[in-house]
């Protein structure tokens, strides 16, 4: 072993497990035989002494017996902090859920109040155009029509054109039950629903009976002669 | 019961687990700050801070990356340099700092001259181990915490690889760097001290 090596391998010929431990039969050899080294090793050696008291001298140093109090009350207030917010966050779920089933159920509840009084019949793709030499008679007072729209009478009975399947109604709906609503709608409206505005006369609002399907999808549009209305 | 154990239990709610844990883990981690200090109330305040982060916010431990020895060392190393970036006075052995600090207390032959100790019977002293101290502490940070794992708390260079999250062959580096720093520091606070005591001695004749 030469002095370098010696130096490499010094600091740790007392740790077991590393090279300097190994190896230090022969650096101890080499110490002997090496003034500057000798004087090393002891200086190391000195140091290690000092070292070690410094260590057993601190070995029973620990915080306070008030911290322990501390942070174990700490880690209460923390975990009751951390609790409450989970029960926080499981009534916000709780209500957040029940008020989706009190919708839910007001809704079905009006939905199941508007059911069709019978089924109707539709010829949705096939069904004739609206009879243009009728069309004429639905010019009328668009007050009338608003209060007709409401009328509690039986629309079933109302003679008008026939249903026209709107343009994107479904197929498979059509016979299969749904209602029948008066609406006044005005000729802009009816225009983008395909039916034919220009013969309607003056009036703004228009009357008509609407085929919704089961969904609440519109399916088919008939225009409401005025005489039926006025009975 | 292992710590993985215990700070499981921790999480759910058990206060003795982590009374347990604490009791278990904070003499390493106080002894650590006061070392790296030389301050027993920044020590104090440092071990609270460690544990304190670990009762607010333990999901930040992940066993995935070290033991948890490991991650409150870490803590702990960050608190300390926050401390002494708040507090530059606390920044040991500063350079400005009295040579006094050095000096061992007043031998007790009477003379009030200090004896001529060699090198190594001053190390021997228990009246230099406060010397030792303070030349620790004026390592540099990386090369004083390896010192202090290794030499004052007794830890393998794997352990206190795990503890400062760095591989084995840095801190047997830094620890034989470190070493020949204080043994050089050492040497040089003697031989002034020699001087001075030679001085003295004239003075006196």
């Amino acid at each position: 072993m030469n002095c370098t090596q010696f130096e490499e391998a010094l600091h740790d010929l007392d740790r077991p497990g590393t090279q300097g431990f190994a190896s230090r039969e022969d650096a101890l050899a080499h110490a002997e035989s090496c003034g500057d080294c000798a004087q090393l090793l002891t200086h190391s050696e000195s140091l290690d002494l000092a070292l070690r008291k410094i260590s057993q001298g601190a070995s029973e140093a620990q915080a306070s017996a008030h911290m322990e109090k501390l942070l174990r009350e700490e880690f209460r207030q923390q975990w009751a902090k951390t609790e409450g917010g989970n029960q926080r966050w499981q009534s916000a779920l709780l209500a957040t859920a029940a008020g989706l089933l009190l919708a839910l159920g007001f809704s079905l509840h009006y939905w199941s109040e508007r059911q069709p009084v019978g089924k109707v019949s539709v010829s949705p793709v096939t069904a004739p155009a609206p009879d243009e030499s009728r069309l004429s008679e639905f010019a009328m007072n668009a007050g009338d029509w608003e209060e007709a729209a409401t009328n509690s009478q039986s629309l079933d009975s109302d003679s008008a054109t026939d249903f026209v399947a709107l343009p994107y109604a479904d197929d498979s709906m059509a016979g299969e039950g749904g209602a029948i609503v008066r609406v006044v709608l005005s000729r802009q409206a009816l225009a983008s629903l395909g039916m034919p505005v220009t013969d309607l006369g003056s009036a703004d609002r228009i009357p008509a009976d609407i085929v919704v399907s089961e969904d609440g999808a519109p399916q088919a549009i008939r225009l409401v002669a005025q005489s039926d209305v006025d009975e | 019961m292992t710590d993985d154990r215990l700070l499981e239990r921790m999480l759910a709610g058990d206060e003795e687990a982590f009374a347990d844990l604490y009791r278990r883990k904070h003499p390493a981690i106080y002894r650590f700050a006061l070392h790296m200090s030389g301050n027993a109330a920044m020590a104090e305040d440092v071990t609270q801070e460690v544990f304190m982060a670990l009762i607010r916010e333990p999901k930040r431990f992940d066993p995935q990356r070290g033991t948890l020895s490991a991650f409150l060392f870490g803590i702990a190393r960050n608190h300390l340099r926050k401390r002494w970036e708040q507090d530059k006075r606390l920044l040991p052995m500063a350079p400005d700092m009295e040579e006094d600090d050095f000096a061992p207390a007043a031998s007790s032959n009477g003379s009030g001259h200090k004896p001529m100790l060699t090198f190594v019977d001053e190390l021997e002293s228990l009246d230099t181990i406060g010397l030792v101290r303070r030349t620790i502490s004026t390592l540099p940070e990386g090369y004083r915490e390896v010192v202090v794992l290794c030499e004052l708390e007794e830890m393998s260079y794997e352990e206190a690889a795990a503890a400062l999250g760095c591989p084995v062959g840095t801190v047997r580096s830094r620890l034989h760097r470190g070493r020949a720093i204080l043994l050089e520091k050492l040497r040089d606070a003697h031989e002034a001290r020699s001087v001075s005591a030679v001085a003295n001695r004239r003075g006196g004749e």
